[in-house]
């Protein structure tokens, strides 16, 4: 099976064209505090940076990525950043709806085969027990003088509450939107981040001696 | 780091945390920030316990309780955004998404396994065998008393089965995902093995759901209380609602790096508990979790508590390795 024709579900890739003359040395000591977090190990070999991920701090900005690779390459106009980074919280959040949906349906399967014992008729007993409660319904004095509603007499007719399916169906939409919002959101905060890193300060190791 | 010493343990040895409310920084900001984030809290308790005790029959229902909870965590995700506590707690795009799977099993899978085999079978048991007559003394005293009731009784309850997850081995297992938190966001109190949240959720509950409006003002506590422990918002908290209630600077304490700050601060709801049991620690912490910091993963999170049995065991029971001397 070719994954290339759905690998993008769990897989960002991206490029960045460098500033002239910027070596790949330089590129990857300014992105070097992205690698250097705790869980994070990185190596470097020939203008590519390859690093892996485990159990990312919350406060990691890289932390939805397990792993990933970026190049420093030449496409002719100019140096450029490559990147691929591959991702297990978007292909988690893709598969969600899946898992939620199976629940919705385990959660109605459920609901059919316990219906006989549902709808299992009350006894005489239980009859007269529940025209007993309705009789009794106290209510304090200070409550009824503060003028809180009178409490409602029971639903004879309530029946057995049973979970429903619509949660799981709610929830598989909630997550189905959120790998969309996701997917779009994780590209553009890397890319941002790359750039800012990129084009932000000179790191002291690189600066030149005063 | 030396800590500081509360009764006879010493807090903040291991990891920095701030005790004392004399010690916590207040919300910055002009007159009209102060004074919103100083009443925000007590404002809605009393507006929703006005609502509850008010409301219509036909409106004083758990799928309208249902509704403004998921409101009130809206809005509270939006304050969080605005006016972040500590910047170190911001929530993520992936955070956001594993809080909600934690919330998403919360409300599926774990409540279908709860009607059949947790506290809803119990409480359907109870409920049938019960002689409601016995129980006339309580539904006859006014709507309050009986929502504190049944607030404080089910928090005493929770109070002790949080307090024996934290010093029994076999319960710690269940409840040590939850403490690799590294943060605090609203929905984060979801975050934790299902089997935990089943036990936690255990309780009396849903035992009072013939009394809908003492059980739904009980329950406004609950919400109105009990989700400020995981929240990344700064408040003004008045004197006397963190004398009686938990906070979330209370529970970041009790979710710091710190060992000894993790042994307090039990109870959901009526921080008093712990104040009535010495083990109550007024302060804060920013940082937050087990081992370091590191953040578990869904999947470990939800093989913890049975792989880490198993190796236990294998140390315990399991056949010592020898090493074979070299010839």
């Amino acid at each position: 099976m070719n994954l290339r024709f759905f690998d993008w579900i769990w897989h960002i890739k991206g490029s960045l064209p460098l500033a002239h003359g910027q070596s790949s040395d330089e590129v990857f000591e300014r992105l070097d505090p992205l690698f250097r977090q705790t869980g994070t190990t990185h190596e470097r070999t020939n203008g590519t940076l390859s690093f892996r991920k485990k159990d990312p701090a919350a406060q990691d900005k890289m932390s939805v990525f397990d792993r990933g690779v970026l190049k420093v390459e030449n496409d002719g106009t100019g140096g450029v950043l490559n990147y691929y980074l591959s991702s297990r919280a978007l292909l988690f959040c893709f598969l969600a709806p899946l898992l939620f949906l199976s629940f919705g349906q385990l959660t109605v399967a459920l609901g059919t085969l316990n219906k006989p014992s549902a709808e299992a008729e009350k006894t005489a007993e239980d009859k007269k027990k529940d025209a007993k409660k309705e009789a009794e319904r106290p209510m304090n004095p200070i409550d009824k003088a503060l003028g809180a509603p009178a409490p409602e007499k029971p639903d004879k007719n309530k029946k057995d509450k049973k979970p429903s399916p619509t949660p799981a169906y709610v929830f598989a939409g909630i997550f189905a939107t959120l790998y969309v919002v996701g997917r779009f959101l994780e590209q553009r905060l890397v890319k941002s981040l790359f750039k800012k890193r990129l084009l932000g300060e000179t790191p002291v190791a690189l600066s030149e001696p005063a | 780091m030396d800590g500081v010493r509360v009764g006879k343990r010493v807090i903040g040895a291991e990891s920095p945390v701030t005790v004392g409310w004399e010690n916590l920084p207040r919300v910055e900001g002009g007159p009209l920030k102060q004074f919103v984030f100083t009443w925000f809290q007590p404002t809605v308790l009393f507006a929703l316990l006005a609502f509850w005790y008010y409301a219509p029959n036909s409106i004083a229902k758990a799928s309208t309780a249902i509704g403004i909870g998921i409101g009130f965590k809206v809005l509270l995700l939006t304050m969080e955004w605005f006016f972040p506590r500590h910047e170190s707690w911001r929530l993520t795009w992936k955070e956001l998404t594993t809080d909600l799977f934690f919330v998403g099993l919360g409300y599926t899978i774990l409540r279908t396994v709860d009607v059949y085999i947790g506290d809803g079978a119990m409480i359907a048991a109870i409920q049938k065998a019960f002689d409601w007559d016995k129980f006339n003394w309580f539904t006859g005293l006014p709507l309050l008393v009986q929502a504190f009731m049944i607030s404080f009784i089910f928090d005493f309850g929770q109070y002790w089965m949080h307090r024996g997850m934290h010093n029994w081995y076999p319960l710690w297992l269940t409840h040590a995902p939850h403490h690799f938190i590294t943060q605090l966001n609203i929905n984060k109190g979801a975050v934790g093995n299902p089997v935990e949240l089943f036990l936690i959720g255990l309780g009396i509950g849903g035992f009072f759901d013939f009394l809908p409006r003492a059980a739904l003002l009980a329950g406004t506590f609950g919400m109105a209380v009990s989700t400020y422990q995981h929240i990344n918002v700064r408040f003004n908290t008045p004197r006397w609602w963190r004398f009686i209630f938990n906070t979330t600077e209370h529970h970041s304490l009790h979710h710091s790096l710190d060992y000894e700050a993790t042994r307090s601060n039990y109870s959901g709801t009526w921080i008093f508990i712990d104040r009535i049991f010495g083990t109550c620690v007024d302060g804060e912490a920013e940082l937050l979790g087990m081992e370091g910091g590191r953040r578990m993963s869904i999947r470990e999170q939800m093989h913890y508590p049975f792989s880490e049995a198993w190796k236990t065991l294998k140390e315990k029971f399991g056949r010592p390795v020898t090493a074979v001397p070299a010839e």
